[in-house]
Formats: structure tokens, sequence, C-alpha cells
């Protein structure tokens, strides 16, 4: 916890990190490992380096999940969903951030009751909206889902930093005869920056993680997203935990890569999104 | 399977440091010179309030009516039966027994995930030189579905000697555990894998309270002759208050929701012994065709979140208005 | 059940306006979304079928049913080109899941997955009761559904699913390990299936894999065992059992949950079975660490894919009483399909149905399970491994116990108290008081 030179401690201090952090990694070995054997493999020596490793189950996890389509399909949900929320909830939360009106307090307190509602109260009822709305295997469908039940998140993210913004931006630019809508696009959007790094990166990991809507709502439509093309094999009688595996890897790869490349941005957009 | 639930993406937030998520209104009236007349119209909540209404609310509101009704989820026969679902849980000991279950694990998860992902923190705010790298792989979980972290965790428990867990420990000469398959080890399980996934997301949000810690006052102190210890005492700690509320707040939402992780790991088994309010209002729906009931459940569920949430929320806040 | 009241049948019309209502502002705020995505989006539905008179039907199958099912809908294409099937599978617990809520909310699939008999919440039963699924009674393969299956395709007489045909629950084994124990020949009395565990053992392998932490997995046991200690007894127990005068605590159930805590007190088990998955209880058995399973046939083709030659496995049937005569055998109704009763597409939806009741097709599908053909023909094959369960099937054969109980939560209940038995947890006496405590629900 020296913040001022690096010494014995810290040198200390970074060995027991690198430690924990090898042994925190020890299921992800597991994983990969497991992946590039074959049964015989597996059941002879589960967890030493395969050898030699075989991309057999990668090759038949590609082709029984069809994860091309599946790929498209969870980007266009995912990019489409996303960029409806950034612009529903940033407006919204700009709104119950600024008025001073009892109303708009209690329309905050409203939004956040989704966070605490389990999902399964409104299953029913909202797959007979989504269908009377004729959206049942359509991605619209799934697009208004995922911005409706990311909403309460997205605007308690975006309200609480918005309060902390001095106003005087704001103000200023209507001083000079801007709208509000010119004021917030022009002045107040930019500076939510950080947080809307982090309203991007949370939803986009639940969107493209989420398999039981998905399936409920695109299910033999073709419209399938990675999730649901995974599990399509992981199926009960499923008993080669290679193939499993390998299927496992290639789902979660997508974001995994994402983040990975974007990391920088991501734990930057969470820390400088709480700083304020 | 993410079978389902919201609760499976891990929760968060990003309200700025020392930022009340939800304060009284008057606190900031100061704030603007400009005041009220500078209150954007009401149009700018309207698209969002509509969707959220539309897709969250007027369902909640719907499927609440089930709650008072004795439907088995498909067909039309349906009862209006009062207050009899809730009547039934009170002597139904698979509920009852799941909120002991629920309980325990959401203790578990809250203590853990927050006292590792503190010590994580402090681990990686410090001038290491791998900071950025022990970033990226603590917080890498976080990004991966809860399901298929399940998938990986059930082989990871598995009791044989030589594979996962088991084998990791037998390398240095500590005995195995039938982690998933033991009755009272099996919640447990369940924890330390919800934990391993999460940690890292609450070490993020405390590390961005860590940055908001001024150097200078951590100097001041140690002219002061304050030891390490003392410093975190008496420094760090109180200034991490806005980034722990936040990180309890979530993780015992979080933890009271959790259901993905359960599901695919042990299905609330052995026996009854990891069933937890979220499995069982599952079970009561989709597996025994009790969908009336299961509403029920879910209705006290949504009621002990919100009521948890509040309590909590209410006592940090007075908590870090005190300090 | 009580008729719905009238309040509730005006609140539902009302809901329905308001769904309308809703959904043109919900559609008019989301036109730029659906636009783009309908560009995208093949036409499925009523638009496609008066244009080109292509019909896209939807089903929806559990992961079990995809190798089948592929194989047949590309047949089907040949047959009648102008239907394309859209098929998705998942295990087994999310269908459940999404499929209640699509029944739920009056909007299944064309095709789904339906479960033979009644005791699940997938169930023909089930769901055939509620109005949900199409009368198959009119296809002529129909015609021929075996006498003693009839419980598990049809209710008040009419037919609900198709099913390609039966499997039987019985040991799978490793036939290297036997031969090394110096097992001659499979047993055929409890005896002699002890003696041969006990062989095993010796030989220093486990006797039985028991992969019991994945819940269905915890019932075969009870299920081989239990044909010859209620049934071949009494044929007519699941008749006296719903008619409220037989229970599982006072019958041979009780006997058969004995000898199944007898296999684990002598060390036959793998250590730690709740545990154990599915998974690793196969492995153990395809790589020789274990000398059986007992498990059900439709499994054979994931135990041989973990084996180094398909022919290393075979099956046998599990001998419940020491008297060879007394042994019956648990044989049921593999999982089927059947047409949503509203679906849009009936007709095309039926005809496919039809189309898998033929023969050929019938002898295609039970092929791809390892299933005994519902109806048989020159071609039909029966995987050589079952051959010594067929001469059970005649009349010393019960359907799987579940099929016939009354309600869903039975099954899952005997799930947990065999996990509860395994762990010492609770007694057999509890045990089963909780399952008809849960039968009576």
């Amino acid at each position: 916890m020296n913040h001022l030179r690096y010494g014995r401690a810290t040198f200390l201090l970074e060995l027991v990190m690198i430690a924990v952090a090898v042994a925190f990694m020890f299921p992800v070995y597991a994983l990969i490992t497991l992946s590039l054997k074959n049964p015989a493999q597996i059941a002879e020596a589960p967890l030493s380096p395969p050898a030699p490793p075989t991309l057999d189950n990668f090759a038949k996890a590609w082709s029984s999940a069809a994860l091309g389509p599946s790929l498209m399909n969870s980007t266009i949900i995912t990019v489409a969903s996303l960029v409806a929320l950034i612009a529903l909830g940033s407006f919204a939360a700009y709104f119950l951030a600024r008025v001073q009106t009892r109303l708009g307090y209690g329309l905050y307190i409203l939004f956040l009751l989704g966070i605490v509602l389990p999902f399964q109260l409104g299953t029913i009822p909202l797959y007979q909206l989504i269908n009377n709305l004729g959206l049942i295997g359509s991605p619209a469908g799934m697009i208004l889902f995922y911005t409706g039940v990311q909403l309460p998140f997205t605007v308690f993210l975006y309200t609480g930093f918005i309060r902390a913004l001095p106003r005087e931006y704001a103000s200023a630019a209507q001083i000079d005869g801007a709208s509000h809508l010119t004021a917030f696009t022009r002045v107040v959007f930019p500076l939510l920056r950080p947080i809307t790094g982090t309203v991007l990166i949370l939803n986009a990991v639940f969107i493209w993680n989420d398999f039981f809507t998905p399936l409920l709502y695109l299910g033999g439509s073709g419209f399938e997203t990675v999730p649901v093309s995974i599990f399509a094999f992981v199926g009960q009688y499923v008993s080669d935990y290679g193939l499993v595996f390998a299927g496992l890897v290639l789902g979660a790869l997508p974001i995994v890569v994402i983040f990975l490349v974007l990391q920088r941005y991501v734990i930057k957009g969470f820390s400088s999104g709480l700083k304020g | 399977m993410s079978v389902t639930s919201r609760s499976g993406s891990p929760p968060t937030t990003g309200t700025p440091a020392g930022t009340p998520a939800a304060p009284a209104p008057r606190r900031r009236r100061a704030g603007g010179r400009f005041g009220a007349a500078l209150s954007p119209p009401w149009l700018f909540a309207a698209p969002a309030l509509l969707v959220y209404a539309l897709v969250v609310l007027y369902p909640s509101i719907a499927g609440v009516v089930y709650a008072f009704t004795d439907w088995s989820g498909i067909g039309g026969d349906m009862s209006f039966v009062g207050l009899a679902n809730f009547r039934t849980m009170l002597g139904d000991d698979q509920a009852l027994g799941s909120i002991g279950n629920t309980v325990l694990l959401t203790i578990a998860i809250v203590v853990v995930q927050n006292g590792v992902g503190l010590l994580l923190a402090l681990g990686a705010h410090a001038r290491i030189k791998s900071r950025t790298v022990l970033r990226v792989v603590f917080f890498a979980p976080v990004v991966v579905s809860p399901v298929m972290i399940a998938f990986l965790w059930k082989y990871i428990y598995n009791p044989d000697p030589h594979a996962g867990l088991n084998g990791l420990l037998g390398f240095f000469g500590l005995p195995g555990h039938d982690w998933l398959g033991d009755p009272s080890l099996a919640l447990w399980s369940i924890a330390g894998m919800v934990v391993w996934q999460n940690a890292g997301y609450s070490m993020v949000i405390f590390l961005a309270g860590l940055e908001g810690v001024p150097v200078e006052l951590h100097e001041a102190a140690m002219i002061d002759g304050a030891g390490t210890v003392q410093r975190f005492r008496f420094v760090t700690w109180p200034l991490l208050a806005p980034a722990l509320t936040i990180n309890l707040m979530l993780s015992t939402i979080g933890g009271l929701k959790l259901f993905d992780q359960v599901f695919a790991a042990t299905n609330g088994g052995p026996g009854y012994a990891t069933e937890t309010l979220s499995t069982v209002l599952y079970k009561q729906a989709f597996v025994y065709g009790k969908f009336g009931y299961s509403t029920a459940v879910a209705l006290v569920l949504a009621l002990f979140v919100a009521a948890v949430s509040f309590v909590q929320i209410y006592y940090l806040r007075s908590r870090e208005v005190a300090q | 059940m009580p008729p719905v009241p009238d309040r509730l049948r005006d609140a539902k019309v009302s809901r329905a306006q308001f769904f309308r209502l809703m959904g043109g502002i919900a559609v008019a705020a989301m036109a730029p979304a659906s636009l783009a995505a309908c560009s995208t989006r093949p036409e499925t539905t009523g638009a496609a079928a008066g244009g080109s008179g292509a019909t896209q039907l939807s089903f929806v199958g559990v992961a079990d049913q995809k190798t089948p099912m592929d194989a047949l809908v590309a047949a089907y294409k040949k047959v009648a080109p102008q239907v394309s099937i859209g098929a998705s599978y998942a295990p087994t617990d999310q269908v459940q899941t999404s499929l209640r809520t699509q029944l739920g909310a009056g909007n299944a699939p064309d095709l789904h997955v339906v479960y033979p008999g009644n005791g699940s919440a997938m169930s023909m039963s089930q769901i055939a009761s509620a109005g949900l699924l199409a009368d198959l009674s009119a296809q002529a393969w129909t015609k021929t559904i075996p006498t003693g299956f009839k419980p598990a395709f049809q209710q008040d007489g009419k037919t609900y699913i198709f099913s390609a045909g039966s499997s039987v629950i019985g040991a799978i084994y490793n036939k290297k390990v036997f031969q090394e124990a110096g097992v001659e020949a499979p047993p055929t009395t409890w005896t002699e299936f002890l003696d041969v565990c006990e062989k095993i053992k010796k030989a220093g392998k486990t006797p039985i894999a028991l992969g019991a932490q994945t819940p269905w997995v915890t019932q075969l046991i009870t299920y081989a065992l239990v044909p010859s200690t209620v049934y071949a007894k009494d044929p007519t127990f699941d008749d006296k059992q719903l008619a409220g005068q037989a229970t599982f605590a006072g019958s041979g159930w009780v006997q058969a949950m004995e000898m199944y805590l007898e296999l684990q007190k002598r060390g036959f088990f793998n250590d730690n079975p709740n545990g154990t998955t599915f998974e690793q209880q196969t492995s153990m058995v395809a790589t020789g660490k274990a000398g059986m399973a007992i498990q059900v046939s439709a499994v054979l083709p994931d135990f041989r894919k973990a084996a180094s030659g398909p022919d290393d496995l075979s099956m046998f049937p599990v001998p419940g009483a020491d008297d060879a005569a007394q042994v019956w055998i648990p044989a049921g109704v593999v999982v089927g399909l059947g047409a949503g009763a509203k679906s849009k597409h009936l007709d095309q939806a039926t005809a496919f149905i039809d189309f898998l009741g033929r023969q050929e097709n019938i002898n295609a599908y039970a092929k791809a399970i390892s299933a005994i053909p519902l109806t048989q023909d020159a071609n039909s094959t029966i995987d050589p491994a079952v051959e010594s369960f067929l001469p059970f099937t005649k009349d010393r054969a019960v359907p799987f116990m579940d099929q016939r109980w009354p309600n869903a939560e039975v099954q899952p209940t005997h799930f947990a108290v065999v996990q509860d038995l395994l762990a010492g947890r609770t007694s057999i006496g509890d045990a089963l008081k909780k399952m008809d405590e849960a039968y009576k629900k």
C-alpha cells in the first residue's frame, strides 16, 4: 500500500497479487485445456496440458451451433438495444436529475422499482404483449424488450452522474438562447461520456449473454442469438466435456475479445463514471 | 439458461462518488442559479417512461393478478382464490426452507465478494507494475454469461480427486471435497462460484473510490506517524463509504434474486439443500404447473428485496452523512 | 376446476383492447427499429402464405431430438418443398420454461416437444387437458399404436402425441470390465446381480457408476427395480394408486428403495454420487473405470461416443427379483412431439406429423435414438444392445412410472428424496411419505 515508491514491500505485494491472479485463472485454464482434448485424454489426465491438442471440438461446436448467422443476430440486437437505451435513458435521466418537483422524484423511484422486480412476475403478460404487437420471432421484439428491461438501471446510472454535474454548463448555453434540446445534445451529453461507457458495457454484457429471453421470443425463427445456438447442443445427453467446453469458449469469445480490446475504456469508464 | 434472470447480469453502478443515488430533491436545489425555470420539459422522460411502462410496469402489474388465482400456467381454467396462495406458503416446507437458504447465500456472497473485492482493489491500487493486467484478469469473468460460468464450475467442483478443484488441492497435498454433492457444503460452493465471477466487479467500484482519495491525505497522515493500518482505518475507509454503499446494495439485490447459477449448478439439490426463493418460484411455475402460487412467491420475493434494499440504503446513507 | 368468473373474462377482453392500443403506440415509437429489422427478416407469416404458397413452421424441441429431427426435417423438404420447418433445440429445462410461457400466453409454436403420458408439466395429458394439443386421431399411424402404449399417447381415446417408439431402462455395461472381472454372462436374478457387483469391486473397479447430481439420473435405479418389486405382483398398482387404494410407502416401493440403498451400503457405487454428473457417469463406464450404469437405452449413443469402440458396450435388464420369472422391466414411450391446437398452420403441422408416422420414418427416428420402433416392418432395426429386453416387452414390461402419475410434483420429489437418501439425510419411510404427499396434491 505504499503509494510513493517501489520498495521491498511493494515487490512482495506484487508477488502475492500475481500468485492470487494465477490461482484465480485456474478455472479458465481447466476450461481451455479440456476444450483441446478428446474424451480419452480427458478421462486419463484431465488437468495436464493437452498432448497433442486437438481442435476437433471447436470444429464440431462451430458447425453444430451454426454460429455465423447467430453472431450477426446477436450483434444487431445488442447494438440497436444499446442505441435505444442510451438515447432514452440519458434524456430521461437529464429530466429526472434536474426536475425539482415531488412528482419528478416519484417518477425516479418508479424507475428504480424496475431493479428489484423479479422478472418472473411479468413473463406471461409481456409475452402476450409482444405477441399482440406481432414481434415474436423478430429482432425488433427483442430490442423493445431489452430497452424496457434495462432502462431502470440505465436511468439509475445516468441520473446519479448528472446530479453531480455542475448545472452552470447547460444554464450558460441556455442563456445564450439555446433550447433544452440543443443544450442537452451539444453541452450535457458530451459530458456524459464516462458514464455512457459504463452504461454501454454493462448493458452489452447483459444483452449479449442473455439466454432465456431470445429462446422464448426467437426460438425457431431463424434469428437465434449466440447463447441460444450454443446451448442447442449442450443438451441433456451431451456427455463430452471437451465439446461442451469448446462451445462455451466459442460463445464467450466475442464478448471477451471486445472486453480485452476495450479494457482500458471499460475499466476507466467505471472509474471516471464513479468519480464524476 | 439464463433461464432467466436479470439478476444474472452483474449489477453495477457508476454513480459519481459521494452522490446519493436517491437524494431528496431539495438537497441540491441550491446548485443551480436558475432553479426550476430551467428544468427540462417532461417530454424528455416521456419516451423512456412509455417503453418502461409497456415492457416492465404493465406486465408486472398484470402478472400480480395471477398471485390471487389457481391458474396452472396454461389453458383457460382459472379461478380467484383470494389469499389462499399466501396461506399455502406458510405451510410449505420447501418455500419456507428456501427463505433461509436465500438469506444465508446472500450474506455469504455480500460479505465474501466485497471483502475479496476490497482486498483486490487495495492490491491493484498500489504502485505495482502488473496492476493493469491484474485489473483485466480479475474483471474478465464479469463479462461472461453466468450460465456458462456455472457450467464451467460444475466441472471445477466435481468430486473426482484428479479433476477440477480437487485435482488442484491434491497437487498441494490437500484433501478434496464433494463440493456440490455434499448437502452441507453445496450452498457455500455456489457462493464461491458467484464470488469468483463478481469479485472483480466489486474491485472496480472500490478502485474508483480509492482513486478519489487524495494522496495528500495519506502523506499528511504519514507525517503524523500513522502506520498502514491506521491510514486505512482513518483515511481510506471513510472515503470509501459511497463505493461500499453501492457494492453492498448491488450484491445484496443480486444475491437475493440469484437464479441462473443455482439452477445450472445444483437445480436446488442435493435434496432441497440449495433451494432458494428464485428456484422455488421457478419450479412452481414451470415444473409443477402452479403458476398462481409461483406468482405469489415472486411477489413475496419482490417485497422482500425492496424492503431490504430500502433499509440498506437508508442505513448506509445515514452512515455516510454521519461521517 | 371451477369455471372462470365472468368478471375475469371481461377483464380479458378489455386487456386485449388495451394491448391493441398500446401496440399501436409502441409500433409507432419503435418504427425505426422495426423497419430496420423487417428488411432483413424472412417472411414467416400469413402474408407469405398468400403470395408464394410457402409456409414456415416452427418447431421447438429438446436437445435429444436434434439428431433424428434434423434428418427428418431435411427429408420432408423433398416431400413438401413448399413447407420449411424452422427448428430450435435447447436443454430440457429451458425448453420447458419457454414452451410453458408460450402456451400460457396462447402462442405456442406450430410443433413442439411433448412428453408421453402424464406426470410432467410438458406431458401430453397436462397440455391436452388444457386444450392446447391438436387431435391426431385421424392419422393412419395412430390406428396401430400397441394397446399397452395407448395411455402414453391418448387422452379420452384421442391421440395427441407422436413418438417413434420406446426405450428401456437397464444396465449399460462395459464388456471388457465384465470379462476382466470374470463375469461370464449378465445376471438374471438379484442375487446374481449382487455377485457380479462384488466381482467387479474385487477386480478394483467401480461396479455401478451413478451420476445423481443430474436430477433425472436419480430415478433410474428405482425405475429399474419397481417393475419387479411392485408391478410383477400387482400389474394394476397404478389404477389402485389413482383410486387412493395404494401408496408408495405401503408397497413394493419400500423394497426397491432398500435394494437401491443396499447397493450404496455395499460400496457398489462410485464415491460421492450426489456430486457426480451424468457426463462423468457416462465417461466412467465408457472408459472402463466402472462396470456399468443403470440408464435409459436412449443414451446408448452418448455412451458409445465416449467409448473407444462402439462394441465395448452392451445392455442387460436389471433383475429386480430372485425368481427370474418375476423380473419385469420398465419400457417407456420416448419423448415425442405434438402440434399446437391453435397453430395458424394446423394442417401443414399435422401433415408433417403424419409424415413422421410413416413406417420408414418411424424406423429412421427410432434408429437414431436406439429406440424400439413403435411399429415394425421388415426394414425396422433394433439396436443389438437392447435385444435382451425384447422377450420382456410383450407382457413383463411397464411404462416409466411417472407417465401415470397425476401431477408434475411427484417426479421432482422423487429426485430430491433419492439425493437425500444417498446423503443419509432421510429414511426410506419419510422419503416415500413425502412422495405420497406430492402424489395427493
